[in-house]
């Protein structure tokens, strides 16, 4: 029998992972009633269940790249029209000191066994910001953190739908993905942590779930957000990186970072001809270059590890376990030594995601953090300002001071639509009383076809257009939906979001008319950059009388 | 088979299945069952969590043959 639970807090963080339980500290910190509600258990939830391994930051050691100044020099440059400078600042900058003694504090060491720190570069990096560190266990740290700060949590409950009261967050529902326990919630304010959207296109070898980033991350509240007339940015980028062949996991800062170098099947370093950087370039150049040599017929490419010292390559290798736990025994399993390595890469799957490390793709917010509906705020990837390790701290625990501010200046909790409620309860639990009917695996598998065909990555109007209109078709599918248990339900529940989220990203991609990051934002029927028309944000937005508009938002950055 | 779980060395304290971020494990009786195969991130957070070292990883050919 399924129960009902009504709950209440100051501040209600939805997503427990890197940004989320950043929040958290910052709202229990301001005193405030703290509640966590993840679909995982937030020990081990979200993009760095099993660890990670860079942190970015300056660190005004004296060197001329080593300052804010150079750092926010860096974000002009390699993201120009979608990082938003001056929130950036804000949610980054003025909280990245505090952001790494919270590291430290809560027990992860930010150095070497030797007790130095040592840093790397790549992706279009002035210096070496990436401080290269052993994050296996900053997740169950953070979550240890957050209890102790006496924060409540609900592990285990999808989030499927925010509510308003007079324009204003009032609170939210989800359901247990174990027990189908139904959860009533109210919070003066709210901060949306739960990632950014994955299972979108299709994965390297077929299995939708052999993702560089975490499955379990399915736009819920992307899809959930605008629904409530949230307005959305870079929602129209399509992130990718390269990944070992057979295997989408990280490295690419890893690899990098250490000097490792892509060739092709010829033998010859290819980045350069793409960027002037090579190698070191932002993230999109290598994939655009990769992607060329692939589409010329110069693949297999690999990554080069060859000329690195032993102790670096001990480095790397070391390193590489560390964001991904089985890494190294993939690397194992398909004969690779060490030394003399040459790992055969590939391009990842596509994502909805960030285009860059210094910003996000998803809920548009200003310098603290708010969304345009009061009482909802936004963290991390989430977010369309924040992505990466150093971003979903730092900023993260902006938003939750920004939230628990909020939530202060309210007297007292707006009640929750209770038919809307009622009607949420019985819309959630509907594919479970299907006795026949579609799966979401069949369903996913549909979206992904189409937005893999239609956008992923290049794209043009006509197959804009074309995905929105198979996308469109398949909304009288919805209804076919069948889930033969609870874990099906949650899974059914993510495919409709997945879809949800693929026709926000292709009407926001239908609104820019340029070239962007490529292949990113690759229009073959406008491929140049047009900075005078299109350096900023396109926000999307679902009005009061369900109609959906564009703006851009322009963005300004010195030389 | 990603995450393989050795019956004789688990012991039913159900870390794992209370820590997969993907709900790929599920208590069946006293033991973890990897009851989703084909939906493991192989993030290895069950792994790390296993005091009897009782989870290992195996990749299925298309990964290893692609
Ligand atoms: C394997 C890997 C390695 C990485 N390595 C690095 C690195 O070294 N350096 C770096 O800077 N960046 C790295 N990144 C990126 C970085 O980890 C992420 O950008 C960051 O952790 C995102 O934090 P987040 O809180 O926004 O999302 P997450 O940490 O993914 O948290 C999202 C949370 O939301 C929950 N959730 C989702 N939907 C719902 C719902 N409907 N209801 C309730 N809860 C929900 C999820 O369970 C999850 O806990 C890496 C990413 C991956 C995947």
């Amino acid at each position: 029998m399924r129960k009902r639970h009504n709950v209440e807090a100051d501040v209600a963080i939805i997503g427990g992972g890197t940004a989320g339980l950043n929040s958290a500290m910052a709202a229990a910190e301001a005193g405030c009633s703290v509640l966590v509600v993840d679909k995982a258990n937030i020990v081990r939830s979200g993009a760095i269940a099993g660890g990670i391994d860079h942190f970015f930051a300056y660190m005004d050691t004296g060197e001329p790249w080593d300052t804010r100044e150079a750092y926010l020099g860096w974000a002009g440059r390699v993201a120009r029209g979608a990082a938003d400078l001056e929130v950036q600042e804000a949610v980054y900058c003025d909280e990245l000191k505090a952001a790494l003694e919270r590291v430290e504090r809560i027990g992860v060491s930010l150095r070497q066994p030797d007790g130095k720190v040592f840093r790397t570069a790549a992706l279009g990096q002035p210096g070496p910001y990436a401080i290269n560190f052993d994050g296996k266990l900053l997740k169950p740290k953070m979550a240890m953190e957050v209890k102790r700060r006496k924060c409540k949590v609900v592990n285990r409950v999808q989030v499927t739908k925010l509510y308003l009261h007079d324009g204003h967050f009032a609170g939210l529902t989800g359901f247990n993905i174990r027990n189908g326990d139904f959860y009533r919630i109210r919070a003066k304010a709210i901060v949306i942590a739960t990632g950014n959207t994955n299972r979108m296109f299709n994965a390297q070898v077929g299995n939708p779930f052999n993702l560089w980033y975490c499955p379990a991350n399915t736009g819920d509240l992307h899809r959930a957000a605008f629904d409530a007339g949230v307005a959305l940015a870079n929602m129209e980028y399509v992130r990718m990186t390269i990944v070992p062949k057979g295997f989408s996991a990280p490295g690419f800062n890893a690899f990098f970072g250490m000097g490792a170098q892509l060739v092709n099947s010829l033998g010859e370093p290819f980045v350069q001809n793409y960027h002037e950087m090579g190698n070191k370039a932002p993230r999109n150049w290598v994939v655009w270059g990769a992607l060329q040599e692939l589409k010329a017929g110069r693949g297999p490419i690999y990554m080069d590890c060859r000329h690195l010292k032993a102790k670096e390559l001990e480095h790397l290798f070391f390193t590489l376990g560390i964001d991904k736990d089985t890494l190294p025994e993939f690397f194992r399993a398909r004969g690779y030594a060490k030394d003399g390595a040459m790992i055969e890469m590939t391009v990842s799957e596509p994502m909805q995601a960030r285009p860059s490390e210094l910003c996000g793709s998803g809920i548009r917010i200003d310098k603290t953090c708010a969304s345009n509906v009061p009482g909802i705020f936004a963290a991390g990837d989430a977010s369309d300002q924040m992505g990466c390790l150093h971003m979903a701290t730092a900023g993260g625990f902006a938003a939750g001071k920004h939230a628990a501010a909020y939530a202060k200046k309210r007297v007292s909790l707006l009640p929750l639509d209770s038919k809307a409620a009622e009607e949420e309860e019985d819309r959630v639990f509907r594919p479970l009383g299907r006795k026949a009917g579609i799966s979401y695996r069949e369903f996913e598998t549909i979206v992904r076809a189409v937005c893999t065909d239609h956008f992923g990555p290049v794209k043009t109007e006509v197959s804009l257009k074309a995905a929105l209109d198979k996308l469109g078709r398949l909304d009288a599918a919805r209804g076919d939906l069948r889930a033969d248990n609870m874990h099906e339900l949650m899974r059914t529940h993510e495919a409709m979001n997945i879809h949800a989220v693929s026709k926000i990203s292709a009407t926001a991609a239908l609104e820019r008319r340029e070239s962007r990051f490529i292949p990113y934002h690759y229009r073959a029927d406008y491929p140049q950059t047009d900075d005078a028309n299109y350096c900023g944000l396109v926000v999307i937005q679902e009005q009061p009388d369900g109609g959906i508009t564009t703006r851009l938002d322009k963005l300004r950055y010195a030389a | 088979m990603p995450a393989v779980i050795d019956a004789k060395k688990c012991n039913g304290c159900k870390l794992c299945d209370l820590y997969c971020p993907l709900d790929v494990i599920h208590m069946e009786g006293k033991l973890a069952v990897v009851r989703y195969p084909e939906e493991c991130w192989h993030c290895g957070a069950c792994r790390q969590e296993c005091a009897r070292g009782a989870i290992s990883f195996t990749f299925p050919w298309a990964m290893l043959a692609a």
